[in-house]
């Protein structure tokens, strides 16, 4: 196995990611207005955070970093296990999670437009494909079903309004029962 | 304490038919989603808590906790019978629930685990309702110093529940704390991160939407996931349960481990940050050291499954303690609760005590209930509950993904908390994926706030002299705690982290 695809690799490189994080957030706050008469101003505590959020990820930065140059072949500590994979284009199981995220995106922007119940019957057949659930009825039951449903109890039991799309005569006909 | 108003608000609740339908309802969903391996009590209850919007505080933190104790139980039948906890407080059950089970005693075993969990719950209970009211007493010569401490000791346990990485765990926490302080800063109202035209983010990141994405949606990518790449395998339990209460012979044996156990629970759920998890391997070596038999133990024996889950139930008592008394949590779920108390308007702490008296009263009386209503959920259920570890997954996921999605939205009707949810998903998502641990991030959110409310107070009443923290005893003692804390947990990680490695070799 190649030092690249080990825990202490991947460590490495969320702890620079973190370091990233932390100058970006640093340079942002010291944008921030600064006010008179107080004695903390409103960058300071985001700015202790910063240096706590730095200061442990220059230490697992450091860590990693002995770690890979000690590695032997046939390490058998947890630093020197496998790492998980966030390759979509070689791993199948990878590529189905960046679906998943994908179809989240998909949902936010149509909620409006279509409504709950179509783009969450929509996401969960697809999401069911995805993990191999070939009943297509039970799939179609499922997916209705349960929008439907979670929409009836939030409209009528909790009185929260949510967009309907296309079916918003639904609200019409539910309203008048 | 005044114990006519503790009676009137016990009558107040136990005869509302709301609360106990709430608290009915809120039991079987927990124990429905605990029995299934990889649902934890803090995912239902994340997952329900928009629906507790609509209603009032009562019921709904009878729904709440009704999840909270069957999630608790629910976890040990999945345990008990596929060798799988449906919770990681049910971690311990089985040990010996398990060869129970295999000596087709799989019926007794679950019957005392729902025996023991309720009266766990019900020790846990009791002594939440007669400590508490002690510890907000204590906490009223609290100022900004202190409560600016308490907050740092809620925050030192984070190193306890890092896991295997103290400094992954540290990093988390910080980005948690960093987390809270986007949006408008509380004292002077200066936009942090943002601009006054980004107006969904001006209040910061909303509670919910960010613990729904963190944990529900997190781990449905995740997943799904496991589901594509084979690693998840669809459990089945063909077990036949005959009877659903113990007999008084196994009672008569068992009830020092049920002793023990509420006992242990309850004091260590009371401490933040150590939650059941940690209970039950506790009160499981206790009751194993002051055994006669400790060699029958992992052999299949109530006892052993009596201390797990009188400890891990009596925990939610006690994690109460802090949440309502100080206005800490004392686990990922009180940070929750915590999260819909301050949605209805009531700040849990000290001050509680004093002008909402009657809802903390309601508050004992429905965690009670919440025990019942678990133990009678469980008689009825126990038989039914059993096939609930085949519940398919591949249908499971997208329903949860679809429920969490919409209670994001619930909360402020804004397609916008959608969107922070699905991005926090992602966040939480990567983060398990490279094992930087997500409840930091949760105490974080709960707690960041309160710190730098607190800390911006004292520095400007202290004139800027943050070194007069030393001259209030209490801020010392929290001080002192939390370093010790933080030195016991780095020792016991380290030794942790010897005995997995020495496991491996």
């Amino acid at each position: 196995m190649k030092k690249t695809q080990t825990v202490a690799f991947a460590n490495l490189i969320g702890s620079i990611l973190f370091i990233i994080l932390g100058i970006w957030a640093w340079i942002q706050t010291g944008k921030f207005e600064e006010v008179s008469n107080t004695y903390v101003q409103a960058s300071s505590f985001p700015r202790i955070m910063i240096v706590g959020m730095l200061i442990f990820s220059i230490v697992l930065f450091v860590q990693s970093l002995l770690k890979l140059l000690s590695m032997k072949e046939g390490d058998k500590d947890a630093l020197a296990a496998k790492a998980a994979s966030i390759n979509f284009v070689k791993d199948k199981s990878v590529l189905a999670g960046v679906v998943i995220i994908l179809l989240c995106i998909g949902f936010v922007a149509l909620f409006e437009i279509l409504g709950y119940v179509i783009c969450a019957a929509l996401i969960s057949v697809v999401i069911m494909y995805i993990i191999g659930k070939r009943n297509w009825l039970q799939m179609i039951l499922v997916s209705v079903l349960v929008p439907l449903g979670m929409w009836l109890i939030f409209f009528k039991v909790l009185t929260v309004n949510i967009p309907m799309g296309p079916l918003q005569f639904l609200c019409d006909l539910v309203g008048k029962i | 304490m005044d114990f006519g108003l503790l009676f009137e608000s016990y009558a107040a609740v136990w005869l509302n038919p709301q609360v106990i339908l709430m608290t009915l309802l809120g039991a079987c969903g927990g124990v429905l989603l605990g029995a299934i391996p990889g649902m934890t009590a803090t995912m239902g209850v994340a997952l329900l808590i928009p629906f507790s919007f609509g209603m009032d505080l009562i019921p709904s933190i009878g729904l709440l906790l009704g999840i909270y104790c069957g999630g608790m139980y629910g976890g040990s039948i999945s345990a008990i019978l596929i060798h799988a906890p449906g919770t990681p407080a049910a971690a311990a059950t089985l040990m010996d629930g398990y060869p129970m089970c295999q000596k087709g005693q799989a019926g007794k075993a679950l019957s005392v685990a729902m025996f023991s969990s309720f009266c766990g719950g019900v020790i846990g209970a009791l002594v939440m309702t007669f400590l508490s009211p002690v510890v907000a007493n204590m906490a009223m010569n609290f100022g900004p110093g202190e409560m600016f401490m308490l907050a740092i000791f809620g925050l030192s346990v984070i190193i306890a529940i890092s896991g295997k990485s103290i400094a992954k765990g540290l990093i988390s926490a910080f980005f948690g704390m960093l987390l809270c302080t986007v949006g408008l800063d509380p004292t002077n109202g200066i936009p942090r991160f943002i601009t006054y035209k980004q107006t969904g983010l001006l209040d910061g990141f909303q509670f919910i939407p960010t613990l729904i994405g963190l944990f529900a949606v997190a781990e449905v990518i995740a997943g799904v996931e496991r589901i594509v790449s084979g690693e998840e395998k669809q459990e089945k339990s063909n077990e036949k349960i005959k009877k659903v209460l113990p007999d008084l012979g196994t009672i008569k044996k068992i009830w020092p481990n049920i002793l023990s156990g509420g006992l242990i629970g309850t004091f260590i759920g009371a401490i933040p940050g150590a939650g059941g998890d940690i209970a039950v391997f506790v009160s499981y070596g206790a009751s194993k050291s002051a055994s006669k038999h400790p060699e029958l133990y992992g052999t299949g024996i109530p006892n052993g499954v009596a201390a797990t889950e009188s400890a891990n139930n009596g925990c939610s008592g006690g994690a109460m303690i802090p949440l309502l008394s100080l206005g800490v949590p004392g686990d990922s779920v009180t940070a929750i609760l915590l999260g819909a108390f301050i949605m209805k308007g009531i700040t849990p702490g000290p001050m509680m005590y004093i002008s909402e008296l009657p809802t903390v009263y309601r508050v004992f009386a429905a965690l009670m209930m919440a025990n019942l209503a678990m133990l009678i959920v469980g008689c009825c259920g126990v038989r039914f509950f059993a096939k609930i570890v085949s519940v398919e997954k591949k249908l499971l996921y997208p329903i949860i993904l679809i429920v969490s999605l919409l209670g994001a939205f619930s909360i402020n009707k804004n397609v916008f908390d959608i969107g922070v949810c699905v991005a926090f998903g992602v966040i939480g998502w990567l983060m398990n994926k490279y094992e930087f641990p997500l409840s930091p991030i949760l105490l974080a959110l709960i707690l960041g706030p309160m710190c730098e409310k607190n800390y911006v107070r004292f520095m400007n009443i202290q004139q800027g002299n943050f070194f007069a923290i030393f001259r209030s005893p209490i801020a010392v003692v929290f001080m002192a705690i939390a370093v010790a804390v933080i030195i016991y947990s780095i020792f016991n990680q380290r030794k942790i982290n010897k005995r997995t490695a020495e496991a491996a070799e």
